[in-house]
């Protein structure tokens, strides 16, 4: 089973992200700031991580580098409700940029074209 | 065009190499920082040419036994004002990326892209700091934006079988390029011409969101992070890179040394020591520019028979003393003495060397700081030599920094 961070301050967002990839069959863990992510990351192994990018402590940005740098291969999924730190170069590392909207099909399919990817 | 591009432009040049094979004179110093001609470090010629380029945006990354880099960059280069938004910065590893040294010279960019997300560059050039040349790059942006290109790779006309050495770029008419071989067995031809290819000078120039977008996905990747061997393959595959031909470019005198041999070293030096030598330091339409300690005018004394201070087909830096020695195509460095009845010939003598009485030096390289005694011979028994120093295959003696005291 694929393991998924979800890296959201907003508590009730978070949860419902959660709950909405466990019926998908996903294994999920919740972190709510960019540095509890970054620690979690440390302790644990995800096949992905989906990164919200304001949020108090650290935000996704500064997580996303800290997070490449322990490992440059896990996928990274930017998911926001801004869709202007596009054109923050430092988002271009990650694997994909989905501006958050009121489903969450196009999260789910860019889920699973990840991790199709990172599987063969 | 106006010249507004160039605001819009921010250069790395990769100061990291270690020069191995310029050992030992990269033995306390990196590539770039090696002396060269008399007053001169490498990196001079690549900081330079940004200058007369009107490049004023400039990032110097380093890694690799830096100090003296890094103080030279301090000391000769601390010519531009932040606060009109021009800088020369010397940036070591910031490890903010990644908690590696740069793993090869893309990795040097990629782990620098927090510098490219402040500066918002539109185009930003990649330089080495370890060769010898003269460019104006200002003419080679141009060329980039002119071909509405991705990428832009300067290149060299070289004979093929000189090539086979080098990065070959394959092109088509238009100078698109089609192809890229790193050290060919048989290298891609200049098209029209049979004789010659064109090597990669390892000069890129970028549109920021391309080399950000192929930054990015090479880090996903197995990689070397080389932008020879990973960067540009994938990149002209999909995109338009061009070469950029240099020689057919270049205003004045086209020159371009990759200097990665003490051979190579010795026999550059030779030519800057030459009536009209290919290298020019004396071109007022290009001034290389460097730290100039402040030293006495050079001096040569003594002048009878058998006790002569002359210099002859050589290059003497200031502070130096010929006192009643010969000098004879050689290449001086400031603050060098050669006492009496002494011989030097066809050698580099690095800063503050002093030569003893009755010392005959030919064929060698003597690095800074080393006290020759009286009666010394080096370059004349090279089994002698050899236990001593560091001789070549083709016979060029070597001191090491301070070895001689």
């Amino acid at each position: 089973m694929s393991k998924i961070l979800i890296v959201e301050d907003e508590q009730h967002q978070r949860e419902l992200y959660a709950m909405e990839l466990q019926e998908e069959g996903y294994e999920v863990d919740q972190a709510s700031n960019g540095k509890e992510a970054v620690d979690m990351v440390k302790d644990n192994k995800y096949d992905l991580v989906i990164l919200d990018i304001r949020m108090p402590e650290m935000d996704g940005i500064e997580a996303l580098g800290k997070i490449l740098s322990r490992d440059k291969k896990i996928p990274i999924i930017i998911y926001t409700a801004y869709s202007n730190y596009k054109s923050n170069f430092m988002t271009w590392t990650a694997d994909a940029y989905i501006t958050k909207s009121s489903n969450l099909d196009e999260l789910k399919e860019k889920i699973s074209e990840l991790l199709s990817t990172r599987n063969q | 065009m106006g010249d507004d591009f160039l605001k819009k432009t921010l250069v790395f040049v990769l100061a990291g190499g270690q020069g191995e094979r310029l050992y030992p004179l990269t033995k306390d110093r990196s590539k770039p920082a090696v002396h060269f001609g008399g007053i001169y470090r490498i990196i001079d010629f690549s900081l330079s040419n940004c200058l007369n380029s009107d490049l004023r945006r400039i990032i110097v990354l380093t890694q690799y036994k830096s100090l003296s880099l890094d103080r030279h960059i301090k000391t000769a280069w601390n010519l531009y004002r932040r606060e009109s938004g021009h800088f020369i910065d010397v940036v070591p590893p910031q490890q903010r990326f990644d908690a590696n040294w740069y793993l090869g010279t893309a990795d040097a960019i990629f782990q620098n892209i927090y510098i490219i997300e402040h500066e918002k560059p539109e185009y930003i050039v990649v330089l080495s700091g370890d060769h010898v040349y003269k460019m104006d790059y200002k003419k080679l942006i141009e060329y980039h934006i002119n071909k509405g290109a991705d990428m832009t790779i300067a290149a060299i006309e070289t004979p093929v079988d000189e090539a086979k050495r080098f990065g070959v770029l394959q092109t088509n008419a238009d100078l698109q390029v089609t192809g890229f071989q790193e050290k060919p067995g048989t290298p891609a031809v200049v098209p029209g011409k049979d004789d010659t290819s064109y090597v990669s000078m390892g000069i890129y120039v970028f549109t920021t969101s391309k080399l950000v977008q192929y930054l990015s996905e090479d880090h996903k990747m197995d990689s070397s992070r080389d932008f020879g061997k990973d960067i540009i393959p994938r990149v002209y595959a999909d995109e338009k890179v061009y070469a950029y031909d240099y020689v057919n470019n270049a205003k004045s005198h086209p020159y371009w040394k990759d200097i990665g041999t003490i051979s190579s070293y010795f026999e550059t030096h030779h030519d800057l020591v030459t009536i009209s030598p290919e290298l020019n330091l004396y071109d007022k339409e290009w001034p290389i520019r460097t730290y100039m300690e402040q030293w006495p005018p050079a001096k040569m004394v003594f002048n009878q028979e058998g006790r002569r201070g002359l210099a002859l087909n050589s290059i003497i830096s200031n502070g130096a003393i010929i006192s009643g020695s010969l000098v004879e195509d050689s290449v001086i460095s400031p603050g060098v003495k050669v006492n009496s009845y002494s011989e030097i010939r066809k050698s580099i003598i690095l800063h503050g060397c002093r030569i003893g009485r009755h010392t005959r030096i030919q064929n060698a390289i003597i690095d800074k700081y080393n006290i020759i005694s009286e009666n010394e011979e080096i370059g004349y028994d090279l089994e002698k030599d050899r236990q001593r120093f560091t001789v070549t295959p083709e016979g060029i003696v070597v001191v090491p920094k301070g070895l001689l005291q």
